[in-house]
């Protein structure tokens, strides 16, 4: 036994020994961990992040650049930051900065920013998203606005393509029954796939609710909110939703397996002609999925009654509480190697066209992205750089497009506790989806006093 | 049907049933009800198992449209592509790595203690029982925060004391083994069976001179094969299946397992259910090998080893 | 004397230092992250780091929570379950796997078999299995029959049957062998005296074996129930608690507080209470397994 002991012992020492050599070389250097470097599994993305780390070495001799992929992870996140092994840089998406401020697992950045007027370059509600106090914890990596991926073999079928091959997607949640009802007629498969299964299920319906006109958390600008489940406009998004499943039948099998990841799939395979996603997913529903590029197509978020509009979020770079001024100053150069960055030179130029390269090669549509700087420059830049990597028909993806740029069709997501109150709707949803009848205004009353019960216990209700 | 019956039951003296009830009509109906039960039975445990293997050779759209059972071809290419693609060598390797570690330290040191609260039973022992017994009904996801944070703290200073840093070397893993010696379940079982070996044998290696740790080595852990191969086999089980800790400890480190690996992959971007399932099938392959060439000594040792804890 | 008190310390020193090993193993993985949980369920915290003491004002706040009722209706909705199907069919199985005339060894074995798979794994084969639409697997099964496809996890009051029912499929087999084991310890000439008293098969299985198991029963009872109290991979991973929170459990709570809201010291109050319950249970067991070591 004792040898086996002193065998195990041996073993660790030996390992521990070989790393010291490499571990003392590195001393000297500033350590760049990036936590958003792909995962082993992303071979076109890593070598991407080859041209990145490249340019960035030659031009910071003195950084040592050091892979450390990290999925942000609600249960991940919250050992490590206090442990303080997080990576210099984290990729959060949008709903998390102020909870990870609130935490003080990420550091403020406010003074590099300033030396580098990239502070007055962040679209501005998005920098709000990012600052408590006056103070900025982050910048933007990019944003999405939803709107529907669309299986057009399923369109092809029940005729409902123009000569460009294009879909005649419904205008309107109106038109969606109709169309839908014509796409199940043809194929047997569902109209719309809805999620039910969790908080991404109170997510996209927040999205079909402001079509109806709801408002559903009420800010009230004191850093107060008050719920606002109930209101006439969300008990009919609610009843739409209850007449999409028992009376027109026109939602995938059982919406409450449905997730975030299976809605893909389902377009993909083509048990779904649509689902509410964004456009920074495509390759879910293209590469992962299998759907061939032709056979897809991203429309708007259908309008309702009380108008049209598009749930704008993202996905932010934020950085480790512990990381050094020095360490974040590398990681904002390191920024404009990956072409994320809000200055446009040759460097963030190359940065880009490595990431569409990446992109072409992986076999994900090639379209431009959301900045969320602002600057016509960045724009102009990014689409003269990904022109030549183009292989999809714009014409699939051209109204979506349109429609986001319109002026108030953007939409940020209901503050306040914002996964709570997702919690309580897909929850109302639950029942609703399993039940035909479930009194509908009842339910959304009991959403409402709870969402509210959450709110006065966190202090921020009124 | 009464001769083959009569045969079949021959010399059974446990349970309810004997030779002699073969020629019973009631024996005779219930026995072929047993077997068509136990027939049953056996589906029902293989049938998901085959299914995972063969779905692992549908693509998405088949494993999401089609309704047959088996897949339209047998082509183990998608097995290698995502093996090679998951790296799953890799896990293979590090989850055997995090096993045997953790079989060693749950034979060595529940079973330390356990000798000590059985046999050796120094004053104040009692108490230690007690305490140990209590751990029992604390859920282990509650303090697995507070788990982490002592565990990386430890490892932290360790890994600067060496001078390395701990995820690259067997650091990041050692919490992982340990781990495995401080489970009562297991300890109980050891206390258990430790206080049925015959006290004189003990107690004339004591009168002889031998040290307390030496009986231990030289006498206990001889006689205790069978409770050491139960324990080994829950510890290796336990091991092999644990992934919330081994996930907050091994991510972003080259050690992750294949269970971390599963467990990652419920939310992972670029992997779909076809992937998902090809990762169960990798999972579940070496419990199925170990479990085939062990069975008889896993079955019987789990009987005599459970029915004293 | 004074030769044997010295020996007496001796072994004393020598027993305290053979346990210090794995004293130092337990205090640090488990009693010490336990006793920082009760310490934080009793505070205010920003992220880990404790702010300010607040008294019993976390568990009250637990009100506030919608599915803290429901949670414990449901955590004890799993217990009953588990104890009306997952109870009794490893018993069954026990007296099957020793009565049938063939197949004795291969369905023990068989029985034992899903213990061994990961329950990760085993929770995304039966998703699988679960899954509605004519691609589930036992949909499918229910076509060659002629039945319509059914939502199954999604069905109303069927989630936590359908849930105790996957986790007895994985269990049920090393529970049966430990009755097994049980019942070959049996002395026979109980059952052949029985048969001389007029017993048939079935009258000996409830006069003498079953009687004779009853003190394992009490034991696998308490085992059983503090083992489905802790229960939150299987409805984290297979329904995510609904629908509508139909299969919410109080481990999940914990789970959803500590990972999903970075509120540590409200999921540290829940597992306090957790304890406090399971150790009103274990109390019990011991009750139990005193009284039996008298008998």
């Amino acid at each position: 036994m004792k040898k086996l002991i002193c065998l195990l012992l041996a073993l660790t020492m030996v390992l521990g020994a070989t790393t010291i050599v490499t571990a003392a070389e590195a001393d000297e250097k500033i350590q760049l961990t990036l936590g958003n470097y792909p995962p082993d599994t992303d071979e076109a993305m890593i070598a991407a992040f080859d041209v990145y780390i490249e340019n960035f070495s030659k031009k910071r001799p003195d950084v040592e650049v050091v892979p450390a992929h990290y999925f942000y992870a609600l249960d991940t996140i919250v050992p490590m930051a206090e442990a303080g092994t997080l990576p210099v840089i984290i990729e959060p998406w949008y709903t998390e900065p102020q909870k990870l401020i609130e935490a003080g697992y990420v550091r403020s950045i406010t003074e590099l920013l300033k030396e580098r007027g990239w502070d007055e370059m962040i679209n501005p509600s998005i920098r709000d998203l990012l600052s408590k106090d006056g103070e900025i914890y982050g910048i933007p990596r990019d944003a999405y606005a939803l709107g529907m991926h669309v299986n057009v073999d399923l369109f092809e079928q029940a005729g409902l393509v123009d000569e460009n091959g294009v879909p005649m997607y419904p205008k309107t949640w109106d038109e969606l029954v109709t169309v839908g009802t014509q796409i199940k007629d043809a194929t047997g498969s569902a109209a719309l796939c809805l999620l039910a299964q969790d908080n991404a299920g109170g997510w996209h319906w927040s999205n079909i609710a402001w079509g109806f006109g709801a408002t559903l958390s009420v800010d009230n600008g004191d850093g107060t909110f008050t719920a606002n489940l109930d209101s006439p406009e969300a008990i009919d998004a609610m009843e739409y939703i209850r007449d999409l499943k028992w009376e027109h039948d026109l939602l995938t099998a059982d919406p409450l397996t449905e997730n975030w990841g299976t809605g893909f799939t389902q377009v993909a395979v083509g048990n779904a002609a649509m689902y509410i996603g964004a456009n920074d997913a495509l390759n879910q529903t293209t590469v992962v999925n299998g759907l061939p590029l032709e056979d897809f197509a991203l429309i708007p978020v259908p309008a309702g009654p009380g108008g049209q509009y598009s749930l704008n979020g993202g996905t932010v770079y934020m950085f480790a509480a512990n990381a050094t001024d020095e360490q974040v100053d590398a990681a904002l150069d390191f920024m404009i190697s990956m072409g994320r960055a809000p200055e446009v030179g040759a460097e963030l130029i190359e940065g880009m066209g490595a990431d569409a390269k990446s992109r072409m090669e992986n076999g994900e549509p090639v379209v431009k992205r959301f900045p969320a700087w602002v600057g016509q420059a960045y724009s102009d830049a990014e689409a003269a750089i990904i022109a030549p990597f183009l292989n999809v028909d714009m014409a699939l993806y051209q109204d979506y497009f349109d429609k986001v740029a319109e002026a108030g069709n953007l939409r940020l997501e209901e503050q306040g506790l914002t996964q709570e109150m997702y919690a309580e709707l897909t929850k109302v949803m639950q029942e609703v989806l399993t039940n035909e009848n479930a009194d509908i205004p009842a339910l959304m009353k009991t959403a409402d006093t709870n969402y509210q019960k959450l709110l006065d216990d966190a202090g921020i209700g009124q | 049907m009464r001769k083959l019956l009569a045969r079949l039951y021959g010399d059974k003296s446990v349970g309810s049933i004997r030779a002699y009830d073969a020629k019973s009509p009631l024996t005779q109906i219930l026995s072929v009800f047993f077997v068509l039960i136990c027939a049953l039975i056996i589906v029902i445990v293989l049938l998901p198992v085959i299914w995972v293997v063969f779905a692992g050779f549908k693509d998405i759209r088949e494993l999401n449209r089609s309704t047959s059972f088996f897949p339209a071809s047998f082509d183990l290419s998608s097995y290698v592509k995502t093996w090679g693609q998951l790296h799953f060598t890799e896990h293979y390797i590090n989850s055997f790595i995090v096993l045997i570690g953790g079989v060693f330290c749950a034979v060595i040191f529940n079973g330390l203690l356990a000798y000590a609260l059985g046999i050796l039973r120094p004053p104040g022992y009692k108490i230690v029982f007690g305490l140990v017994m209590w751990t029992m009904l604390i859920p282990p996801t509650t303090s697995v925060v507070a788990q982490y944070l002592n565990i990386r703290s430890v490892v932290e200073t360790l890994a600067g004391l060496m001078n390395v840093k701990s995820q690259e070397t067997l650091l990041a893993v050692a919490p992982l083994w340990f781990i495995m010696g401080a489970n009562a379940f297991w300890l109980v079982l050891f206390k258990q069976f430790f206080e049925e070996l015959p006290k004189d044998y003990i107690e004339a290696a004591t009168l002889d001179g031998c040290s307390d740790l030496r009986v231990f080595t030289h006498i206990i852990l001889p006689l205790s094969k069978p409770i050491m191969m139960v324990v080994a086999i829950f510890a290796a089980t336990a091991a092999w299946s644990d992934f919330l800790l081994p996930h907050l400890l091994l991510n972003n480190s080259r050690w992750s397992t294949v269970m971390v690996r599963l467990f990652e992959f419920r939310s992972a971007m670029r992997v779909n259910d076809t992937d998902r399932l090809r990762a169960v099938v990798f999972s579940i392959i070496p419990p199925i090998i170990i479990f085939s060439l062990f069975q008889k000594q896993i079955t019987s040792g789990i009987a005599t080893g459970g029915i004293k804890g | 004397m004074p030769v044997s008190q010295k020996k007496n310390i001796n072994r004393a020193i020598s027993g305290w230092l053979i346990m210090l090993p794995t004293l130092i193993l337990f205090a640090f993985y488990v009693w010490e992250p336990l006793l920082k949980i009760i310490q934080m369920s009793l505070y205010n915290a920003q992220g880990f780091t404790l702010t300010e003491f607040v008294g019993l004002d976390n568990y009250k706040s637990l009100l506030a929570n919608p599915d803290f009722t429901i949670a414990w209706k449901n955590t004890f909705m799993y217990t009953f379950w588990s104890l009306i199907i997952g109870f009794c069919v490893p018993i069954l199985l026990a007296l099957l796997i020793t009565e049938t005339p063939v197949f004795r060894s291969l369905t023990r074995v068989a029985v034992y078999f899903p213990n061994i798979l990961p329950g990760l794994a085993v929770m995304l084969i039966w998703l699988f299995f679960f899954k509605p639409g004519n691609a589930g697997v036992l949909n499918n099964i229910l076509a060659t029959v002629g039945i319509k496809p059914l939502t199954w996890l999604s069905a109303k009051g069927w989630t936590i049957p359908l849930i105790v029912v996957t986790m007895t499929w994985r269990s049920a087999g090393s529970t049966a062998l430990i009755y097994m084991a049980g019942i070959s310890g049996i002395n026979p000439e109980q059952v052949e005296a029985a048969t001389i008293d007029g017993a048939g098969i079935i009258r000996r299985i409830f006069s003498v074996i079953l009687p004779s198991l009853t003190g394992l029963v009490k034991v696998m009872l308490i085992l059983q129930i503090i083992s489905v109290f802790q229960i939150l991979y299987e409805p984290l991973m297979m329904t995510n608690g609904g629908p509508n929170n139909a299969s919410i459990s109080i481990m999940m709570l914990v789970y959803n507080y500590a990972f999903l809201h970075f509120d540590f010291p409200k999921a540290a109050a829940v597992s306090v209470m957790i304890c406090i319950v399971l150790s009103l249970f274990t109390a019990l067991y011991f009750v139990v397994s005193g009284r039996r070591g008298k008998e």
